[in-house]
């Protein structure tokens, strides 16, 4: 079903997609998975009783593998959209910074910080300050 | 499969799995949008029953997004879990999952906990004050028994 990886950028502009094909609608998940990359050779080899733990100490740093999906599945796996991008380690740093700028966009559903009832405190503090302003400029500073 | 109160009890927990089982651990981030859960009016209300239905109606309008963090280790088990719905921690917590990332193709090592070394700091203050304490009592009893009530004082200060 998958078509094989995308590049970092494509699969950032595929996920842009699925994430504002998610807002149209009022409910539906995206899954994002990160991994660690260990299908290919280069991977730790399997445990021995010698080495117990031999993903503890890798030869060299493993990509990542980062996934996305629409989580559909079993009557409605024809719509389901898989994404998956292999990232380097050196490319770790900036992939990162353009993965939360798209998802910072497309999580638009979740709570935005409640300023109003800030607001509401400082409009009373000038109010108060402002009726007290001409008597009490000793108390304020 | 606990969820942990915070971001950074989460993150703490995680890096210790990863450091455990770095290249079977995986991280998977869900955003759900979901309508208003129904369990307002599937609550046993016998008495206002058909009042609160009508909101109920009504709130479907504006339904409500969830972020859920999951840390699985398939082999030990292990799910570590966290949830949100503040659109202010987002950005904050891909940072995190960048870290963690980082840890996972490092064999679990070099995964930078940020905020817990502060937490080290107090509690070190805390052991050091004490101490300091006790060998202010020490010293306390040594010059007590040498110049008397006098000495005590000088101690003290």
């Amino acid at each position: 079903m998958s078509e094989g990886h995308m590049s970092n950028d494509e699969f950032l502009a595929s996920l842009n997609d699925l994430f504002s094909t998610g807002r149209t609608k009022d409910h539906g998940s995206i899954y994002l998975t990160q991994k660690c990359m260990t299908y290919s050779q280069d991977a730790p080899p399997s445990a021995t009783p010698n080495i117990p733990f031999p993903d503890l100490n890798p030869a060299k740093p493993l990509p990542i593998i980062i996934r996305a999906t629409n989580g559909k599945s079993k009557e409605k796996r024809a719509q389901k959209i898989k994404l998956s991008t292999i990232v380097e380690v050196a490319a770790l740093e900036g992939f990162y910074a353009r993965y939360a700028e798209v998802c910072k966009v497309g999580m638009s559903g979740l709570k935005k910080r409640d300023r109003s009832k800030a607001k509401e405190k400082l409009k009373a503090k000038k109010k108060k300050q402002g009726a007290a302003g001409a008597g009490a400029a000793d108390v304020k500073s | 499969m606990p969820y942990l109160p915070t971001a950074q009890l989460w993150l703490t927990q995680s890096s210790l799995l990863l450091s455990a089982r770095p290249a079977t651990t995986r991280i998977t981030t869900k955003y759900t949008i979901a309508p208003k859960p129904k369990s307002k009016s599937s609550k046993p209300k016998p008495i206002s029953a058909t009042e609160t239905e009508a909101p109920a109606l009504s709130v479907p309008a504006a339904p409500t997004a969830e972020l859920t963090l999951k840390t699985f280790d398939p082999v030990s088990g292990t799910t570590l879990k966290y949830k949100t719905n503040k659109a202010a921690e987002v950005s904050r917590l891909i940072q995190i999952l960048g870290r963690l990332a980082r840890g996972m193709g490092n064999g679990g090592k070099g995964i930078d906990v940020g905020e817990e070394r502060v937490t080290v700091g107090i509690k070190m203050e805390g052991v050091v004050e004490g101490v300091v304490e006790t060998v202010k009592e020490g010293l306390e009893k040594v010059v007590g028994g040498v110049g008397g009530g006098k000495g005590k004082k000088k101690g003290k200060k």
